[in-house]
């Protein structure tokens, strides 16, 4: 069975580069991994050290692929593979209708992109699949789009497909959504806004929490003098300030504030160390 | 009297937009500028220091009277839309048809739109010297400008000309011939009439398109004329981000003024000798924040080269700003802005 992993969180947390960092702690641990960039914002590819992705999977490294979920060619292959209608790469003009039903018809967009990352967790080509999925605003509703699917469409190959993605989906063993958060006020609240309607809707076998850039404490009460004393006194509140808010959201795992780091590739090769403890 | 002067404060999500846009707003009222600041979902700290309700229409702050603050509804979408720009009876069948509220949800850019119109009336109502708009996080970045301009196109009957086949039809003829074999082969993919309703909504839409059109190009033209603005942090996604908006904001609104950096350490720290005698705890703090430090100063000397920017840096705070003179400070302990009011 593959495993489906996504990632998400309000904007700014870090998706991308937990995400990145998440798939290649997998990859070194002997696993075989595939990234998708599901939010198809180029952060993925970025931290993976690639100036971008294709809809074909690119290998990384040795037992890391990924690739980008290109929305018209998914739904190509959404129609053409998945649902099974043979041909239509001749159809043209029902690609495009389709694509313009897509920017209407809820849920369409949604089922297409998350389809893709569905399909290829059925086809077992990989032991994991991770997925960096769009902001906590969003990701709801590409959850849910299986779903909204199955109650305007009463039957056909659109529902039955629908279906397959919310049996994944809804498995605990199998699906999980990682929540990335920081320990600031506003990721805090939308963090919990989100699990609430997660919990309530069901909307994913498994959730995880986990806090990023968490700063360590200063192990000495000494105050220091000039520009020393002024870097003690800011981590010290800074410090203080996270803590209350990791108290009111206690993650399952926390990230280290990374000191220094330049690129997003250092980032994410730091944050796979730490996700491999 | 023209409009009102408009600043738009955009970036990435989680740098401190709003703060930033709150702040001026309070400085330039303060300097007496009848101002007004339009967040989108301020911290709850925030929301207070500013005097605003949350979902509240612009209210004049308790202390600073040539202070106003509202919120933009982010929540607010194609219901405004269609309560705005179609008849009552089409209204009333939109916001009451079933794809409505899931494709309220699920275009994003319908809500970039509503909050975009919303705060050009305000520009328009010519009440203000100054509005300063917070952009709206949920559709992310670039796609609140752009959004006026893809709104159009969807109620301008895209999807309805590919049903059709080309003109823009009577409800009777909805389904011509051309369209036909296409809609026959949806049908019998769906598994039933999904597309005639989606036809159905599309058609009603269409009767928002003149007031549309309208307004987006009216919108378009507040977005070239308004001083722009890109926060952000030192920290490689934001940074990319910003880059994003200096390449892309120059096609759709006024290219950006500056680049404001928030959270920036005291450029001393960098190459700060340790006195002897130092806890070896504290002096590793030191170098910690002294590498950050010297990685903020390298990622913003590398953008200014890039971009050719002015650059406003704001000193990383420990505390919220809970009123408004903390809030004004956030202004008054920033490098050189240039010139916005």
């Amino acid at each position: 069975m593959t495993r489906l992993i996504l990632v998400s969180g309000k904007g700014g947390v870090g998706k991308s580069s937990l995400a990145a960092g998440l798939a290649l702690a997998h990859q070194r641990a002997g696993a075989r991994v595939l990234g998708i960039d599901v939010a198809g914002t180029g952060g993925l590819a970025a931290h993976l050290g690639l100036t971008r992705l294709e809809f074909k999977p690119v290998e990384v490294k040795p037992g890391l692929d990924a690739l980008t979920v290109d929305r018209a060619k998914a739904l190509i292959e959404y129609l053409q593979v998945q649902v099974g209608i043979p041909g239509l790469a001749t159809l043209g003009p029902a690609a495009r209708f389709f694509d313009a039903l897509a920017s209407t018809a809820p849920g369409v967009r949604e089922v297409v992109t998350l389809g893709k990352v569905i399909w290829e967790v059925l086809q077992r080509r990989y032991d994991i699949v991770v997925g960096d999925c769009p902001p906590t605003g969003q990701v709801t509703g590409l959850l849910r789009a299986p779903r909204t699917v199955a109650e305007l469409v009463p039957a056909g190959r659109i529902r039955h497909q629908a279906d397959l993605m919310s049996e994944v989906l809804d498995s605990s063993e199998q699906s999980e959504l990682v929540l990335v958060t920081l320990p600031e006020e506003l990721p805090t609240l939308e963090t919990e806004e989100t699990l609430e309607v997660l919990a309530k809707e069901k909307l994913i076998g498994s959730t995880m929490v986990v806090t990023n850039r968490v700063l360590p404490p200063l192990d000495t009460e000494a105050k220091g003098t000039g520009v020393v004393a002024e870097a003690a006194s800011m981590h010290r509140s800074l410090y203080r300030r996270q803590q209350q808010w990791l108290e009111r959201l206690p993650p399952r795992k926390t990230f280290n504030y990374l000191f220094g780091l330049l690129t997003e590739s250092e980032v994410a090769a730091r944050l796979s160390e730490e996700w491999g403890e | 009297m023209m409009a009102s002067k408009a600043i738009v404060v955009t970036g990435a999500g989680g740098v401190g937009k709003t703060t930033v846009a709150a702040a001026l707003g309070v400085k330039a009222a303060s300097q007496g500028k009848k101002t007004l600041v339009l967040t989108v979902d301020p911290a709850r700290r925030l929301a207070d220091a500013l005097g605003v309700e949350l979902g509240g229409r612009p209210r004049r702050h308790p202390e600073l009277e040539t202070l106003s603050a509202g919120m933009l509804d982010s929540a607010a979408s194609w219901i405004t839309v269609a309560r705005r720009h179609a008849d009552p009876e089409v209204a009333d069948r939109l916001v009451t048809n079933e794809f409505f509220e899931a494709a309220t949800i699920h275009f994003p850019a319908s809500q970039s739109y509503a909050a975009a119109e919303e705060a050009t009336a305000y520009i328009e109502s010519r009440k203000w010297d100054l509005v300063v708009i917070d952009t709206p996080p949920a559709a992310g970045g670039i796609e609140f400008f752009t959004a006026p301009a893809r709104m159009s196109e969807l109620v301008g009957g895209r999807l309805l000309r590919l049903l059709t086949g080309g003109r823009i039809p009577g409800r009777t003829a909805l389904f011509n011939r051309g369209a036909k074999p296409l809609l026959r082969f949806a049908d019998q993919l769906l598994g039933s009439d999904l597309l005639e309703r989606v036809a159905q909504f599309a058609m009603d839409l269409r009767t928002t398109y003149d007031g549309v059109s309208r307004r987006s190009r009216a919108i378009e033209g507040h977005f070239r004329r308004a001083i722009t603005l890109v926060v952000t942090t030192a920290d490689p996604a934001p940074l990319s981000e910003a880059a994003r908006f200096f390449i892309e904001l120059p096609e759709v609104a006024s290219a950006p003024k500056a680049v404001v950096f928030n959270r920036t350490l005291p450029a001393d720290w960098v190459g700060a000798a340790i006195p002897p005698r130092t806890p070896t705890a504290l002096a590793d703090n030191l170098r910690r924040w002294e590498a950050e430090a010297h990685r903020q100063r390298d990622a913003r000397n590398g953008f200014a080269a890039r971009f050719r920017v002015p650059l406003v840096t704001i000193p990383w705070l420990t505390e919220d700003p809970t009123d408004r003179h903390t809030l004004e400070a956030v202004v008054d302990e920033a490098s050189a802005w240039p010139a916005l009011w």
